[in-house]
């Protein structure tokens, strides 16, 4: 009895720790850009802009990195790669039980440059986390990670095209400042 | 049964500190020479070098209580009963065999230990104290007159130094494992006093718990 | 007092960089040749230090038509300006490397960027510090022919244009050519009256610029540099310590130390004080730092014997907004589109990655620098050096070992290229890319004609053979040193593939092991630890076969 109660408890430890230790891998999804920072970020906000049928508007371009040498430090280019989608937006912000999914907005996408000199590409696991939330919040993330999916598959026929300088505020900026998403 | 203070409360104090030292030195040295990542390179590093000096330190102080308790004798090989214990170690220690070694304060070791400690303190020792100090003082062979000497002969030389000493440590613990009980080398080591088998209760005598 | 003029631009600067940045970096500011009029105004600064004001010199009142004008006036006073300044290699473009014995310096080398100077005087001479350099003929005694301004102007208004042989423009012109912008001349008298010490500035106006643009050559430095933060330059942080370069680059009758033919690789003078610093003396980290620069960290100062500073101190080169050019194939040159025109091709963020003029081109920011062993010896490919079409022809061999105590590991931009050869001489071509003649190759794309100008210039007749040889060329990396906190750290480089994957002859713990010690070592243990299992799991079944 003894053995079996303590075979349990090692059995949940371990998958705790098995979570504990993957859970975070499990939340992102990373992958590596053949181009450049840059050429990576503006091929993603050109596949953003070809699904504005499903509500996608560039809302945003931020590179953390300019903060970082302000304050007299350095970082390797990172790019945050900013969009949203109303479509997706609408019926989270409705709804008070999801009113709190706001803090994901806009939709991110990262592109930064690691020690080997490559690019990489970072995204949330829209999927995962939609399921966290109930079958409403998971069908509207299954379609944000469809469309995330084709933010980061590149066509390299296609020649660059040029970085878009967007200001945080787009999508239905108002007079004030401030960005619609 | 009969209880005798084998273990002074000075040697107790330098065995377990030793024990610590040198398994906190193996964590941080092979994590150094890149076999696994644990704490870092660099805080492996720095503590790998504040644990050499402080087991130099306690060695310092241990030999020093060596030869002034004479104590040094215990490590003089003998080959008396040393086919005893071989013997007890391949068949006895399953049979419930007879100690073959009977322990007293002048002799606390049996001819095994005593030829196991002695090539840790000849060879291991300072094979992997030698090449660690050269190792640390890097910057100072030139000085030294040693200008000829390559840090990949020092780095291989305290590699192979700590594969000795982790082979050591493993059959070591295990061995500790092997007295007339299970605990009762480890309750010595702790407490001072190891329980001796008198020669009349020998038959009786137990193994295992 | 410059701190006052600048504080405005720089509160400027700050703003926009504190706010969380939303915008891309804008590339910093286009080569001074290429400033419009509309650049920002500069206030003119006199030198507060200075016991001379040279607007209250008589021999600056007055209007001046030149540029050797100007000169004149100087050389007034200054009666052995221009001697100094002859001997020197911003002159002659010339320097012959006392180990290597080659004859080298600007006029002589050919690299892998606009490769060769003979026959494109008048274009490149825009960064020579001197005026009238069009070609074979121009008087290196001339006195009058050094230019004083490009260095010692403070206004920011003097620029020397390509094509000018050196000059600056003195009539209002388009600049670049046909691109709508046009330059003022800049006022000669004014800039006369507020000469003063070198700056950033002034050393960048060619430095910065090498290589035909900004950020182009070197990848350390750029434009960046001339209000630089800490994050990008410790020494030169404008708000900080605000080292112009002669703050090491310490000059002595005009011969300015330090050079990129015969660096200094390892520095074991230890730190001079000013009485004990020779004319000349190299301007290495450790004739400021000394020898054991880390001061509580003991380990760190170990590796000066085999490091140079600039190897964790410098980790990433190009820090800055700008990015550098690390290939240019000259190969794919001449492509033009339907209409018979010059094409640019420019990738995501607006940089030019093809041109008909010159080929392809790539860049990189925060650049990851190649690592080798450099003892100050740098042996070049010259012109007439045989060349193998199907080898990679190292421009420049960096020299030094493992086991020659005056090498150290040094960072570099290994700088790779296509470009033309003569390949019935078997040599590296010089081609006439700049001038307004039919032979020039920028405008006609002819390599014959380029190529048969090209090579004349250097007493050679071109075999007709056009072929392309892949090249590579380093450039030591020594600026844009970082804040301590972004050196590199110990497991950069002490573990598998780190920085130093490629160093061979030396053992470094973390990289380096044996494999048989290892495999022996490890499978010892492994069986001594099987060993006590199974006598343990003996011990444990007799035990227990004995109980029943």
């Amino acid at each position: 009895m003894i053995k079996l109660l303590s075979g349990m408890v090692l059995g949940i430890v371990l998958t705790g720790v098995l979570a504990w230790t993957q859970a975070g891998a499990m939340m992102f999804n990373e992958y590596e850009s053949p181009f450049d920072v840059e050429e990576t970020a503006a091929r993603i906000q050109a596949n953003m802009q070809a699904l504005e049928s499903n509500g996608w508007k560039l809302s945003g371009i931020r590179d953390p990195g300019r903060a970082v040498a302000a304050s007299g430090g350095n970082v390797l280019p990172v790019l945050l790669v900013e969009a949203c989608s109303t479509d997706y937006s609408k019926p989270l912000l409705k709804d008070d039980e999801t009113r709190i999914l706001s803090i994901l907005m806009p939709c991110t996408v990262t592109v930064y440059k690691k020690q080997d000199g490559k690019t990489y590409i970072g995204t949330m696991n829209a999927g995962l986390m939609g399921q966290l939330f109930g079958p409403k919040v998971a069908g509207i993330m299954s379609k944000v990670a469809a469309d995330q999916a084709k933010f980061v598959t590149f066509d390299p026929k296609k020649p660059a095209p040029p970085l878009i300088k967007v200001k945080p505020g787009g999508g239905g900026a108002g007079g004030n400042d401030i960005g619609g998403c | 049964m009969e209880r005798i203070y084998v273990f002074k409360r000075f040697e107790r104090f330098w065995h377990w500190a030793q024990a610590l030292l040198i398994i906190g030195m193996m964590i941080t040295g092979f994590e150094v020479h890149g076999s696994y990542s644990l704490l870092g390179f660099e805080r492996a590093v720095d503590w790998h070098a504040t644990m050499a000096w402080a087991l130099i330190t306690l060695w310092v102080f241990a030999i020093f209580w060596h030869f002034t308790t004479g104590e040094w004798r215990q490590y003089i090989p003998t080959t008396d009963k040393m086919v005893a214990m071989v013997r007890y170690y391949l068949t006895g220690i399953f049979t419930d065999a007879p100690h073959p070694f009977r322990q007293t304060t002048l002799r606390k070791h049996n001819p095994l230990q005593r030829i196991a400690y002695l090539f840790v303190k000849l060879v291991i020792n300072p094979l992997l104290w030698i090449s660690g100090l050269l190792y640390l003082f890097y910057a100072s062979w030139a000085g030294w007159g040693l200008g000829w000497l390559q840090l990949e002969w020092v780095a291989l030389a305290h590699t192979a130094g700590a594969f000795l000493m982790l082979i050591f440590f493993i059959v070591h613990v295990y061995l500790a494992t092997a007295g007339h009980t299970p605990t009762a080398h480890i309750k010595a080591m702790v407490t001072g006093w190891e329980e001796v088998e008198g020669e009349s209760e020998q038959q009786h005598a137990a193994t295992g718990a | 007092m410059n701190t006052l003029i600048h504080s405005g631009w720089r509160a400027a600067c700050l703003a926009l960089c504190l706010v969380a940045a939303p915008v891309l970096a804008e590339e910093a500011a286009p080569p001074a040749a290429q400033k419009s009029a509309s650049a920002p105004q500069e206030v003119v600064a006199k030198t507060g230090s200075s016991t001379a004001d040279h607007g209250k010199f008589e021999e600056l009142q007055r209007e001046f038509a030149s540029g050797p004008e100007v000169t004149a006036a100087c050389l007034e006073c200054h009666t052995e300006a221009a001697k100094q300044i002859h001997t020197t290699k911003h002159w002659t473009w010339e320097y012959q490397n006392p180990v290597t014995g080659q004859k080298l310096g600007k006029k002589n080398v050919i690299n892998n960027f606009c490769t060769a100077v003979s026959s494109n005087q008048g274009f490149c001479s825009a960064c020579h510090i001197g005026y009238g350099w069009k070609d074979d003929n121009f008087d290196f005694a001339a006195e009058d022919a050094v230019d004083c301004l490009v260095c010692h102007d403070t206004t920011g208004k003097y620029k020397k244009i390509p094509g000018l042989a050196g000059h600056p423009t003195y009539k209002v012109m388009e600049w670049p050519p046909k691109s709508g912008k046009f330059i003022d001349p800049p006022d000669l008298q004014k800039v006369a009256q507020n000469v003063g010490p070198t700056s950033r500035r002034t050393c960048g106006t060619c430095h910065f610029y090498g290589g035909g643009g900004n950020a182009v050559k070197h990848g350390d430095l750029d434009s960046s540099l001339n209000q630089p933060m800490r994050y990008l330059d410790v020494h030169m942080d404008a708000k900080g310590p605000n080292f112009t370069c002669s703050t090491c680059h310490v000059s002595d009758a005009h011969e300015v130390s330090g050079s990129r033919y015969s660096p200094t690789a390892a520095d074991t003078e230890g730190a001079r004080l000013p009485g004990q610093r020779k004319p000349g003396s190299a301007p290495t980290c450790r004739g400021c730092h000394g020898d054991a620069p880390h001061p509580t960290d003991a380990k760190l100062n170990d590796h000066t014997d085999k490091l140079a500073c600039q190897t964790c101190h410098i980790p990433e080169f190009a820090r800055g907004p700008l990015h550098t050019k690390m290939s240019w194939d000259w190969s794919t040159a001449g492509r033009l589109d339907e209409n018979g025109q010059r094409i640019k091709v420019k990738n995501s963020a607006g940089r030019v990655i093809y041109d008909s003029n010159k080929g392809d081109f790539t860049y990189d920011r925060y650049a990851i620098p190649d690592y080798l062993w450099f003892n100050g010896n740098i042996e070049y490919t010259l012109f007439g050096d045989p060349v193998d079409p199907d080898e990679v022809l190292e421009i420049n061999r960096f020299l030094g070992g493992p086991d020659d105590s005056g090498s150290r590991i040094w960072p570099v931009k290994t700088f790779t290229g296509k470009q033309p050869i003569d390949a019935g001489l078997g040599t590296l071509a010089v081609a006439h890319t700049a001038g307004k003649d039919d032979a020039a190759y920028w405008g006609n794309y002819d390599w014959e004609k380029s190529l048969t100008v090209g090579m004349a210039s250097v007493g050679a007749e071109y075999s007709g053979e056009l072929g392309f040889v892949s090249t590579t060329m380093r450039w030591p990396i020594t600026h844009m040193v970082a804040p301590k906190d972004d050196a590199l750290r110990c497991k950069d480089c002490h573990r598998d593939n780190g920085r130093l994957a490629g160093i061979d002859g030396i053992y470094m713990p973390g990289r380096d092991r044996s494999v048989l010690l290892d495999t022996g070592g490890g499978l010892l243990a492994l069986l001594a630890l099987a060993g006590v299992l199974v006598h343990g799991g003996g011990r444990i079944v007799a035990h227990r076969l004995r109980r029943k």
